[in-house]
C-alpha cells in the first residue's frame, strides 16, 4: 500500500451528510416531508451553488458544485435537519476507506492545539449490510491504519472523544466525516401549513415568526403602515427585517396594510383607552382577511405576558375574539432576555433595534386600558363601520415577493 | 406632482454643468492619475485643475487642498490628523457645542487615545476661557447645519492663535460654501473642510484645506497619493466634479446669498397665519444663514409627523429630532439654544439652495401650514 498523499489543508468536502430530524418520526407523511425538505434546501443554498440531492434512510447527502462549506454553513439555517457532517467520499472498499480516513483524521487534526493528547474515536455504520466487515470489524480496520500516524497524540475513548472520526458505507461509495455542524432542527417549512405573521419593527415579531417557522409553519409577514404619520424608512426596516428572516425561510412575503384610516377612525370615533386594543383587533381581522388568499390556519404575533402593562391576559383575550383564526404567541412564556437571545442568534436583532418609529405617537393612549372587555370593544366598534375599514385596508395592501 | 425641494442643508442636485464636466472621466478618460502614460497624466492634470478650483474657492492658494471622500473624512482627518501629529506637544482639544458629529464623535474617540476635550460655547470668550498651553487642537463650525447659525468664526481664531500658539484652529465650512466669502487665511483658519455636494457637486466628494506648513497624521495609507495624506486611487471624475462645483458655488456665492436671503419674505409671508410658529433666526441673536430656516412649530403634532404629511405633497423638508428617540436627548445644537426636548421634536428645517424659487417656497409653506392645521385638528 502506498503512502497517501499529505492532505490539502483547504480541500472541500465532496458532499455533505445532514441526517433527518424529527422527520424521521413521521410515518406515513415521511415522503411528503423529505420533498419539502429538499426543496427548501435548494433554494435555501441556490445563490451559493446548485447541488445534487441524493436521499437515504434517514439523511440526505447533498453534492455541492462549488463552494462546500459555504453550503453547509447554509444548510444549518434549514429546518428540518439534525446535524450536518462535511464528509469525503471513497470506494467502499476496506483499504481505500482506512487510507482516506487516515487522510481526513490528519485534515482535522490541524484545528487542534498542535501539543498534547487529543481522545479520539471511530464510529462506522453500514447501510450496505453486504459490505463484507461488520461495523466494529471496519473500525478495528481502519484504527490499525490511523492510530500508528499519531502515535501517543490519539488517545481512543470510545465514549467521549474530542474527535470522532465517522465512516458510513454505502453501496456505491463510502463517506467519511470528521465534523459535525449545528444544524437548525425543528420541521421542514411548509410541511405544517401556512400562517400571518404580524411583523412590526420590534424584536419580538420576528422572532414569533421563527419559532412558526421553526415548526414547519410556512410564514407570510403582515405589517401595518401609518403613512404618513410615519415614513417611508419605518417600512424600509420591516421589509429589511422580512428579508433578514430570508436565511431561514427563503419564500419572503410581505403585506404592507395601509393603516392610517383605521388608526384615525379609531381615535377619532372610540374611547381612548381602548385604542390600543382596537387597533389589534383591527389588525387581527384584516390579517385573517389577507390570510384567505393562502388559506392559512393562524394567526402568529410576538405577543407575551405581561411585558407591556397592556399585555394583560384580558387585553389579549379581547384581540383574540377579534380572529377568525387561532391565534399561536410562541413568545408567550419568555422573558425579554430570552427573547432577544434568540433575536440575535436568527440575525434580526441587529435589525430591529435601528431607530426608526414603530408607531406615531399621536395615535397612542396616555392612560391605555389595562383590563379590557370584550362588551366594551363591541361597544366601541358598533360606532365603527368596521367591515369597510377592513375591507378598503385589504383593497389598498401591497404584497411584495411571491405570494 | 411636482417636488418642492426645501432640504438642501442635507444635499442638493446635481448640477447640469458639473455633470458635463464628469462625463468624459467616466467614460474615454479612466486613466490612473499615478499611471506615467498620457492617459494618467491627462486625469493627473484634471485632478490639479479641479484642485486649483477648490484653492481659489476657499482661499488657500498659499496652502494646500487635499481631496476626500466628503465632508466627514474631510473633518476627521483634521481632528483626528491635526491632534496626533501635536500630540508631543499637548493633549488638550477645544470644539464648539453642537459640531457636527464627524467632528465630535473624532474627538471624543481622541479622548480614548489620551487627549482631554472641552466643549464650549462657539463663542472667542468661551474658547478663550478653555484653552491652555496643552492645547492642540481647536475646532468650531462655520454654519450650523441645524440652527444656521454663524459662528464668529475669526474671533475665535485670533484668541485661539493669541492664547495657545501651538494649537490648530480647523474650520467645518461645509454648510458655508457657497453662501459666503471662504477664506482659509481671512477667517484665520489652519484647515477648513467642505464636502461636493451641498453645493450642487457629487456626493463622495470633499476637501480639506490646510494653511502652509500644517500637516496632519494621514488616516488611509497607500500608495501615497496626495501627498501622502490620502492615499488611493483618486475618485477622478468625482473630483473635477468638485471643482467645478466649488468654482461655481464661488463664483455665485454673492448672488447666491442676496438670492437666498429674498426668499425670507415670501417665507415669512406664508408662514404669517401660522399662529404661534417660532423662527429661530429671529431668537438666536446670532447672525444666521439665509440658506436654513429652522422652525419651532406650535404645539401639536411632532414634526416628524408633519415632514411626512408634507412629503405627501412633495414638499421635502426635515424634522429637527425624532419622536421615536426613547432618550429624550435634545441636539446639542438645539439645546444650546434653550430649546425644550418637547420643543425639539417641533423643529423643521427648511433649507435653500441658489436655485429654489420665491414660488417653491411660497407653495411648500403653505401645504406646511395647510397640513398643520389638519394635523392639529385631528390630534386634538
Amino acid at each position: 500500500m502506498s503512502t497517501p498523499d499529505p492532505p490539502t489543508p483547504a480541500g472541500a468536502p465532496d458532499a455533505i451528510l445532514a441526517p433527518y430530524g424529527e422527520l424521521w418520526l413521521k410515518g406515513r407523511n415521511r415522503g411528503e416531508f423529505e420533498q419539502a425538505l429538499i426543496r427548501n434546501l435548494r433554494t435555501a443554498v441556490k445563490e451559493i451553488s446548485p447541488v445534487k440531492v441524493e436521499r437515504g434512510p434517514g439523511q440526505i447527502l447533498v453534492f455541492p458544485e462549488r463552494r462546500a462549506m459555504e453550503v453547509a454553513d447554509r444548510m444549518g439555517s434549514v429546518f428540518g435537519l439534525s446535524a450536518l457532517y462535511p464528509a469525503w467520499g471513497v470506494e467502499p472498499r476496506a483499504d481505500a476507506i482506512a487510507e482516506k480516513a487516515r487522510e481526513v483524521t490528519a485534515r482535522a487534526l490541524q484545528a487542534f492545539p498542535p501539543e498534547g493528547q487529543i481522545s479520539f474515536r471511530l464510529r462506522a455504520k453500514r447501510a450496505d449490510k453486504s459490505f463484507p466487515m461488520i461495523s466494529t470489524e471496519l473500525e478495528q480496520h481502519v484504527a490499525e491504519s490511523v492510530l500508528p500516524d499519531w502515535g501517543d497524540r490519539l488517545r481512543v475513548n470510545l465514549t467521549s472523544a474530542d474527535l470522532t472520526v465517522g465512516i458510513h458505507v454505502r453501496r456505491d461509495r463510502a463517506w467519511i466525516h470528521a465534523g459535525r455542524l449545528d444544524a437548525a432542527g425543528g420541521l421542514p417549512v411548509g410541511t405544517l401549513g401556512h400562517v400571518m405573521c404580524l411583523l412590526s419593527g420590534g424584536i419580538d415579531s420576528p422572532v414569533a415568526a421563527w419559532m412558526a417557522m421553526k415548526r414547519g409553519c410556512d410564514v407570510s409577514y403582515v405589517s401595518f403602515h401609518s403613512y404618513p404619520y410615519l415614513g417611508d424608512a419605518t417600512r424600509r426596516k420591516i421589509a429589511r427585517i422580512a428579508g433578514g428572516l430570508s436565511r431561514w425561510q427563503p419564500r419572503t412575503v410581505l403585506h404592507v396594510v395601509p393603516f392610517t384610516k383605521v388608526q384615525e377612525a379609531i381615535r377619532d370615533g372610540a374611547p381612548e383607552p381602548y385604542r390600543t386594543v382596537l387597533y389589534r383587533r383591527m389588525m387581527q381581522r384584516i390579517a385573517c382577511r389577507l390570510g384567505e388568499r393562502v388559506q392559512a390556519g393562524g394567526i402568529v404575533t410576538g405577543e407575551s405576558l405581561g411585558q407591556v402593562a397592556s399585555q394583560t391576559l384580558e387585553n389579549i383575550g379581547c384581540i383574540e375574539e377579534a380572529s377568525s383564526l387561532p391565534v399561536l404567541r410562541p413568545l408567550l412564556g419568555f422573558d425579554k432576555e430570552e427573547t432577544i437571545r434568540i433575536a440575535r442568534r436568527i440575525g434580526t436583532y441587529e435589525l430591529s433595534i435601528l431607530p426608526e418609529p414603530d408607531c406615531c405617537t399621536v395615535f397612542q393612549p396616555t392612560r391605555p386600558v389595562i383590563r379590557g372587555t370584550v362588551a366594551r370593544c363591541h361597544e366601541a366598534e358598533a360606532n365603527l363601520d368596521v367591515e369597510a375599514l377592513v375591507e378598503e385596508a385589504v383593497l389598498g395592501t401591497e404584497i411584495s415577493g411571491q405570494v | 406632482m411636482s417636488l418642492i425641494y426645501l432640504d438642501n442643508a442635507a444635499t442638493t442636485p446635481l448640477d447640469p454643468e458639473v455633470r458635463q464636466a464628469m462625463a468624459p472621466w467616466l467614460d474615454a478618460d479612466f486613466g490612473n492619475p499615478s499611471s506615467r502614460h498620457p492617459l494618467g497624466v491627462r486625469a493627473a492634470e484634471a485632478l490639479d485643475a479641479a484642485r486649483q478650483e477648490v484653492a481659489r474657492a476657499l482661499g488657500a492658494q498659499n496652502g494646500r487642498v487635499v481631496f476626500t471622500s466628503g465632508g466627514t473624512e474631510s473633518n476627521n482627518l483634521a481632528v483626528l490628523g491635526l491632534a496626533r501629529a501635536a500630540h508631543r506637544h499637548g493633549n488638550h482639544l477645544v470644539i464648539g457645542e453642537g459640531e457636527h458629529p464627524s467632528v465630535r464623535d473624532a474627538a471624543l474617540a481622541l479622548v480614548d487615545e489620551g487627549f482631554e476635550l472641552d466643549e464650549v460655547a462657539p463663542t472667542a470668550a468661551a474658547f478663550s476661557a478653555a484653552l491652555r498651553p496643552s492645547t492642540v487642537l481647536a475646532s468650531c463650525m462655520l454654519v450650523n447645519n441645524e440652527t444656521g447659525v454663524i459662528a464668529p468664526v475669526e474671533a475665535i481664531a485670533s484668541a485661539v492663535h493669541g492664547a495657545a500658539p501651538r494649537a490648530r484652529f480647523h474650520v467645518d465650512a461645509v454648510q458655508g460654501l457657497g453662501k459666503f466669502e471662504l477664506s482659509l487665511r481671512a477667517l484665520g483658519a489652519d484647515s477648513l473642510s467642505i464636502s461636493g455636494h451641498k453645493v450642487h457637486g457629487p456626493k463622495g466628494t470633499g476637501a480639506l484645506a490646510l494653511a502652509d506648513g500644517v500637516t496632519p497624521v494621514p488616516l488611509v495609507f497607500g500608495g501615497g497619493q496626495e501627498e501622502g495624506l490620502r492615499s488611493g486611487t483618486e475618485n477622478v471624475a468625482g473630483l473635477v466634479g468638485l471643482g467645478r462645483a466649488a468654482k461655481l458655488a464661488d463664483e455665485r456665492q454673492s448672488e447666491s446669498h442676496r438670492h437666498m436671503s429674498s426668499l425670507w419674505e415670501p417665507l415669512r409671508a406664508a408662514l404669517a397665519p401660522l399662529a404661534g410658529v417660532r423662527i429661530l433666526a429671529d431668537e438666536t441673536g446670532s447672525p444666521t444663514t439665509p440658506s436654513i430656516a429652522t422652525l419651532v412649530l406650535p404645539a401639536g403634532p411632532p414634526s416628524e409627523v408633519v415632514m411626512h404629511h408634507l412629503e405627501e405633497r412633495g414638499v421635502m423638508t426635515s424634522a429637527g429630532s425624532a419622536c421615536h428617540s426613547r432618550n429624550d436627548a435634545v441636539s446639542p445644537a438645539l439645546g444650546a439654544h434653550g430649546l425644550s426636548a418637547e420643543e425639539a421634536l417641533r423643529v423643521l428645517r427648511i433649507s435653500f439652495s441658489c436655485s429654489t424659487t420665491a414660488a417653491e417656497v411660497q407653495t411648500g409653506v403653505e401645504a406646511l401650514v395647510a397640513v398643520h392645521r389638519t394635523l392639529e385638528a385631528k390630534v386634538r
